[in-house]
């Protein structure tokens, strides 16, 4: 009765909108990835070089080291969020007066700009006049400089990462637990479980396939990071904080070599996928056994 | 029975205390923020104060009145609006066709949409210039540095998340009223308008308002793809640390312009976020 | 607003993202996990990818590339034929 033509006409302007802006410059991204092409080099066009950038890249050591630091980063940064996240959503889920004030103020940091996020740092640990430059500085005598330290660069950029996206973490993991039936809990309880049993036991095995999906879209967001490690630290100091994403943009993307930095892009690519695609193998075996 | 009465108040009081705490922790960066804006350059630096009764207002206006600010703020304005319109119709076209028609092949296009938000998005800077400034070009015009890549860019992002949300709305709106409103003789179109879309009309709110605000949030391909005409506000924010450094004042009170949309959305959408974040993978 | 949330199915128990994998035909082979041929097709490819950044990172001074595209090549079609 209905042609599938039309159905596909309203499909179409969706399909064509992401195959130009998503399918198409993965298309040529993997293409260019084997030219060499500098648009100031001797040879303006594209010239066929093989795998000679990958070769280039695999020894690179700025790339190696940014993605050190991204897998560094991320590792810190999405476990304090679990840890932190799933301890607050445990007190959400009682019900209190004032409940959804504190959830909505909650989701703030979810909606302002990364980059404002950033910037709200910046003003937080400006050696001057910062609060948090102030307290470690006149209360605790530390030396706080993330313009000069590694590690304290590093630590603010973790602790920004933990502020912006706990909230996340706890309004998914409130998902989670209120979808947990009350009754196996309970009759565990009167069976002389004890509290940490009833986590290790039933919650967590529960809320696995929540878990794991935060986990997942975490990992995903962490290991792209830009804009706010740009706004606080602009990378530094040196490449301490030069995350993978923030290495492309600030060091690969001005230079005009694009051969190479496609291969980089396109390697980029490669890790975050392989790293995704093993998460979401983890996630479906999970979701199969439960 | 008063023992577990007052270990009930305990549990009440660290309830309390923990939420306090982690909605000041949360709220003071904000309001810190508020406060460096609103004063001078004289009075920022010494011991902090959380007090403030001043109100230094050049730190707006300077910015405001400046005729390159006003374009990025425009700018920003009308890409995020575009790309908001844009999302909500494409999505809701998208979704009537996924749900009403069993298209060959349909399911695996519902998974490749979403792939292509959980694509990192440096990784696609270099390739999207190149075909910006190189591919799409048609005698001196090309897509690099105009309003309309960025809004078709960024459905990338948003239409992923945009067609799982209005998915499950979509398949939520009986088949019958479309079935019913076809005996009637009503086209296809006719029922699209009249039907769907006004049923659906508050998942489109929500779809919009979330395309809007991560639309004025990005930075990233903003900064990349644009060059002059086309720049926005969080550029703007950004040229603040690399071209004038020290003017905290200026940079606060921009930062405040930049997330203020997500202050007055806030109550609007704080439900479906984590929808909208998850693509719908998590609802609360 | 609300009554929009009464509508869409309920998916609190799976996440709706996983769920929507294409439901191909699955078959056990030596790989850990049931794999449709697109599973493996990928995991070949990525395999290949990974065995030639390696060789070019440790082994290319000794043995030329080429040796790394036959043993992928050859990876390939077990993965394909028997994963």
């Amino acid at each position: 009765m209905k042609s599938n033509r039309l159905g596909w006409g309203f499909l179409s302007p969706t399909l064509i909108i992401l195959a130009i802006t998503g399918f198409l410059p993965f298309l040529y991204v993997v293409y260019i990835g084997f030219f060499d092409w500098n648009i100031f080099a001797a040879q303006k066009g594209l010239v066929y070089t093989g795998a000679n950038n990958y070769r280039r890249l695999v020894f690179d050591a700025d790339f190696l080291r940014s993605l050190w630091y991204t897998i560094k980063f991320t590792f810190w940064a999405v476990s304090s969020e679990l840890i932190l996240g799933f301890a607050l959503a445990q007190l959400l889920t009682k019900d209190f007066p004032g409940k959804t004030f504190f959830r909505i103020i909650h989701a703030l940091p979810l909606m302002i700009a990364p980059i404002a996020v950033g910037a709200l740092w910046r003003l937080l640990v400006i050696p001057g006049f910062g609060p948090i430059w102030y307290v470690l500085e006149e209360w605790f005598g530390i030396e706080y400089r993330i313009g000069a330290s590694t590690s304290q660069a590093f630590i603010t950029t973790v602790l920004m990462d933990i502020w912006h996206w706990t909230p996340f973490v706890t309004l998914t993991m409130l998902a989670g637990l209120t979808s947990v039936p009350k009754d196996p809990v309970e009759s565990a309880m009167v069976d002389g479980a004890n509290q940490w049993q009833v986590y290790r036991y039933i919650t967590i095995p529960m809320m696995m396939p929540i878990i794991l999906t935060t986990v997942f879209i975490r990992i995903m967001d962490a290991l792209r990071i830009v804009d706010e490690v740009y706004m606080l630290t602009g990378g530094g100091p040196g490449d301490a904080t030069r995350y993978i994403g923030l290495h492309i943009f600030r060091v690969v993307f001005p230079k005009t070599d694009y051969g190479y930095g496609s291969a980089t892009s396109l390697l980029t690519l490669y890790f975050t996928i392989v790293f995704c695609w093993l998460l979401f193998v983890a996630i479906s075996t999970s979701q199969k056994n439960s | 029975m008063a023992k577990t009465t007052s270990k009930k108040t305990l549990n009440w009081i660290g309830t309390y205390l923990v939420w306090i705490v982690a909605t000041l922790v949360v709220i003071i960066p904000i309001y810190w923020m508020f406060i460096v804006s609103a004063r001078s350059r004289v009075e920022m630096f010494g011991a902090p104060s959380l007090i403030q009764t001043t109100f230094f207002a050049e730190n707006y206006t300077k910015p405001l009145l400046n005729p390159t600010f006003q374009r990025y703020m425009i700018n920003s304005v009308i890409i995020a609006t575009s790309n908001a319109v844009l999302v909500a119709v494409l999505a809701l076209i998208a979704t009537y066709a996924l749900s009403r028609w069993r298209l060959p092949g349909a399911d695996n296009i519902f998974f490749w949409t979403i792939t292509n938000r959980m694509a990192p998005p440096a990784a696609f800077l270099l390739p999207l210039f190149l075909m910006y400034t190189r591919i799409f070009k048609f005698g001196e015009w090309t897509l690099f540095d105009t309003r309309l890549g960025l809004i078709l860019l960024y459905c990338v992002f948003n239409l992923p998340f945009a067609i799982w949300l209005m998915k499950g709305i979509m398949d939520g709106i009986p088949k019958e009223l479309d079935e019913a409103a076809m005996v009637d003789g009503a086209g296809t179109w006719s029922i699209l308008l009249r039907i769907i879309a006004p049923l659906s009309a508050p998942g489109l709110a929500i779809t919009a308002i979330l395309s809007w605000v991560f639309a004025w949030n990005e930075y990233l391909f903003a900064a990349s793809l644009t060059s002059v005409e086309a720049r926005t506000i969080t550029t703007g924010l950004a040229e603040f640390v690399t071209v004038t450094g020290t003017n905290w004042g200026e940079m606060a009170a921009v930062a405040m312009l930049a997330l203020l949309p997500a202050l007055l959305f806030l109550s609007f959408v704080q439900k479906y976020i984590v929808m909208g974040l998850t693509f719908g993978a998590v609802k609360e | 607003m609300d009554t929009i949330m009464d509508n869409t199915p309920q998916t609190e128990e799976t996440p709706a993202e996983f769920a929507v994998a294409p439901p191909h035909k699955t078959r056990p082979g030596f790989l850990p996990i049931d794999t449709n041929t697109f599973d493996r097709c990928f995991i070949s490819v990525v395999c290949f990818v990974a065995i030639h950044l390696l060789w070019m990172r440790f082994i290319e001074s000794f043995i030329p590339l080429v040796m790394a595209t036959v043993i992928s090549l050859v990876l390939a079609v077990i993965i394909v034929r028997w994963g």
